[in-house]
């Protein structure tokens, strides 16, 4: 639980709104141990969103470092290594109609390689986990939003990340699915001894976790 | 498969849908090569029956000197052993006037040597009534329909031809009698450029006439049909003396089939724009998706794809419409022309106007011949043009940063 995966130092990111600026983060701090999770809390646009996205290398910032296992990351390879290094969970799911279940699963590993069978019995496993097996043929539009987001969450674990971000998880359920699917995230990730950041508005969510931090006036704490 | 290439497949047919948007930007494409397809070989069609009444009415090769060929019979032994030649026939040709019942015309008159001209080409075909042509003598001609019609001549009638050697003989105070031919036959081709009005009559007659004693003014050859035509000419050209010279039907014809090609030509450009606009709707299809797919296009990014590999997602998906499009448009094109006939007679019994079509148009069943050039023409273009519609969509969504799209709710 020591070695440290992620490592972000002195992130700084500001928005141009007009002619004014908005300085959302000025100079956040973090590290993450391998298997540990972290939860960040914070009011509505304090920026959790907005630190997500540079964790991610989605987004460049302004000043400070992030490493991934140790290794500084560069706009230039952040994309290459983001499939390996990474998976995400949105508030939205953002699952692709047109596809199944099983084959949004599958996504995640084919934008590395042409899938094999290993990867879709990896796949079918990890909706088995989520314990979707019963609707891998069915369309995002056929699922629950429970459903949705528990098939990204298998996407989100397909490639075996190191680390797992999610962004308000529950944003768009109901109280009792979302604590299921925090309870199945959770799970998981310790199972699969994969860090986990988890951003949510939910203290009971958050007190499920190693470690809670507070995102407040562009600082962590 | 690549991701982005399976992805491509996938928007295009969803699973468990129609897929209403591919279908309608394929059927843009398909409509647009079909018509390139029917429309350019109908013309095609065209051109090919022209070449068949050129051919059959006077051979591919027309050897000529820029005077007469005066030892024919050396000529035609020289023509006639060359390996691409199957058979010659000499002519004389040249404008008369021509009086019938008091009227006057100034056609073409074609002298034939009635026992080799059927060698060559095809002529007793078009001559009625049958037989006509191969009882051809010295004192009887076969006008072409559009005499017939303009003199209004009968069968049987007498005509009188005066030969451009009577100037001559006026300025020498000679008196010069017009010759007289009976009316045997007519001859009717069945294309407006063919028809127009021509004697045909025998060589000797045509000789006489144009006091050319034993020389012709030329020489109609038919190639064996295996022999390349070009390869063919260029053989016969190198056996022949200097001062004769083959040329091959499209030689001859060349202003001709000039505009022929032009019309073609016209016609291909104009038709085109149907698969330009097809592919503007293909593009604004293309836009719409990329819009609606903003936040999974972010998603990709967050996944790890690349900003190129999105590009060529909506590249591909265009190239797909392009190459469905012009699969069923070629398909539709072909089996359209295979019942063209029935279409075009349906359409006429139906207005009854079977009648007019048959006057007003050359061919009475519509001909269609598609080069294998004009073919691959509209394969290329069509898909080319597709596949370019897609790349204004996909420059937009590779430029969609993944941060900006998953912000978009
Ligand atoms: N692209 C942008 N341009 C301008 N302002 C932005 C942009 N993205 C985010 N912001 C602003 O930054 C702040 C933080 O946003 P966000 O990170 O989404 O907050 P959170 O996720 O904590 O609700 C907000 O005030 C938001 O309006
Ligand atoms: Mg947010």
């Amino acid at each position: 639980m020591s070695e440290s995966i992620l490592s972000a130092r002195g992130l700084a990111k500001t928005y141009l709104s007009g002619d004014r600026r908005i300085e959302v983060l000025r100079g956040v701090d973090l590290d993450v141990a391998a298997g540990e999770s972290v939860a960040i809390r914070g009011e509505s646009g304090s920026g959790k969103s907005t630190l997500l996205n540079l964790l991610a290398g989605l987004d460049a910032a302004e000043a400070g470092r992030l490493e991934w296992t140790g290794m500084p990351v560069t706009t230039a390879d952040a994309t290459r290594r983001r499939a390996i290094f990474l998976g995400m969970v949105f508030q939205a799911f953002y699952l692709i109609p047109e596809i199944d279940a099983l084959a949004n699963v599958l996504m995640a590993s084919r934008i590395l390689r042409a899938p094999g069978a290993a990867d879709r019995a990896r796949a079918r496993d990890l909706l088995a986990r989520v314990g979707l097996t019963e609707r891998s043929t069915h369309l995002p539009a056929q699922l629950s939003g429970g459903e949705r987001q528990r098939v990204a969450v298998a996407r989100a674990l397909m490639n075996t990340p190191k680390l797992l971000l999610a962004d308000e998880p529950t944003g768009n359920l109901d109280e009792h699915t979302g604590d299921a699917v925090i309870e199945l995230l959770l799970s998981l990730c310790r199972e699969t001894g994969t860090a986990l950041v988890l951003v949510t508005h939910n203290i009971a969510h958050a007190e499920k976790t190693n470690r809670q931090l507070f995102l407040h006036e562009g600082v962590l704490r | 498969m690549p991701w982005y290439l399976y992805l491509a497949f996938k928007q295009l047919f969803p699973t468990k849908r129609f897929p209403f948007f591919t279908a309608i930007s394929v059927l843009g494409v398909a409509l647009g090569v079909m018509v390139l397809i029917i429309v350019t070989s109908v013309m095609g069609g065209f051109g090919y029956e022209i070449r068949r009444m050129i051919v059959e009415t006077e051979g591919e090769v027309t050897v000529k000197t820029t005077t007469t060929i005066d030892d024919v019979p050396a000529a035609l032994r020289e023509i006639r052993a060359s390996p691409g030649v199957a058979a010659a026939s000499p002519f004389v040709k040249g404008p008369v006037m021509l009086m019938a019942a008091g009227h006057p015309a100034f056609p073409l008159f074609r002298g034939l040597e009635v026992g080799s001209v059927e060698d060559v080409t095809k002529l007793s075909r078009y001559v009625s009534p049958v037989g006509a042509l191969a009882k051809l003598d010295d004192d009887s001609v076969i006008l072409s329909a559009q005499l017939v019609q303009t003199l209004g001549a009968h069968l049987g009638d007498e005509i009188e031809i005066y030969s451009p050697l009577l100037i001559e003989n006026l300025k020498n105070d000679e008196v010069f009698l017009p010759r007289r031919f009976r009316v045997v036959g007519q001859l009717y081709i069945g294309h407006q450029q063919l028809d127009s009005s021509t004697v045909y009559g025998t060589l000797r007659a045509a000789q006489e006439i144009y006091g050319l004693g034993r020389n012709v003014h030329g020489i109609n050859v038919r190639l064996k049909p295996d022999a390349p035509e070009e390869a063919a000419v260029a053989v016969l050209n190198a056996r022949l003396p200097a001062k004769l010279r083959g040329y091959l039907w499209m030689e001859s014809w060349a202003d001709f089939l000039w505009v022929l090609n032009l019309e073609k030509s016209i016609n291909f450009f104009l038709l085109l724009f149907i698969v330009i606009i097809a592919a503007f709707s293909v593009m604004s299809s293309l836009l719409i998706s990329v819009v609606r797919k903003t936040r999974e296009i972010g998603l990709l990014g967050a996944l790890g794809a690349s900003a190129r590999q999105v590009a060529l997602c909506f590249c591909a998906q265009a190239f797909v419409i392009g190459v469905s499009g012009t699969t069923l448009g070629v398909a539709a094109g072909f089996g359209v022309l295979a019942i063209r006939n029935d279409l075009v007679h349906g359409i006429a019994n139906l207005l009854q106007r079977e009648e007019t079509l048959r006057q007003f148009y050359q061919f009475s069943d519509l001909p269609a011949h598609t080069l294998p050039r004009d073919l691959i023409l509209i394969i290329v273009a069509a898909i080319a043009i597709s596949t370019l519609a897609g790349l204004f969509p996909a420059w937009r969504a590779a430029r969609l940063k993944p941060v900006e799209a998953l912000r978009n709710e």
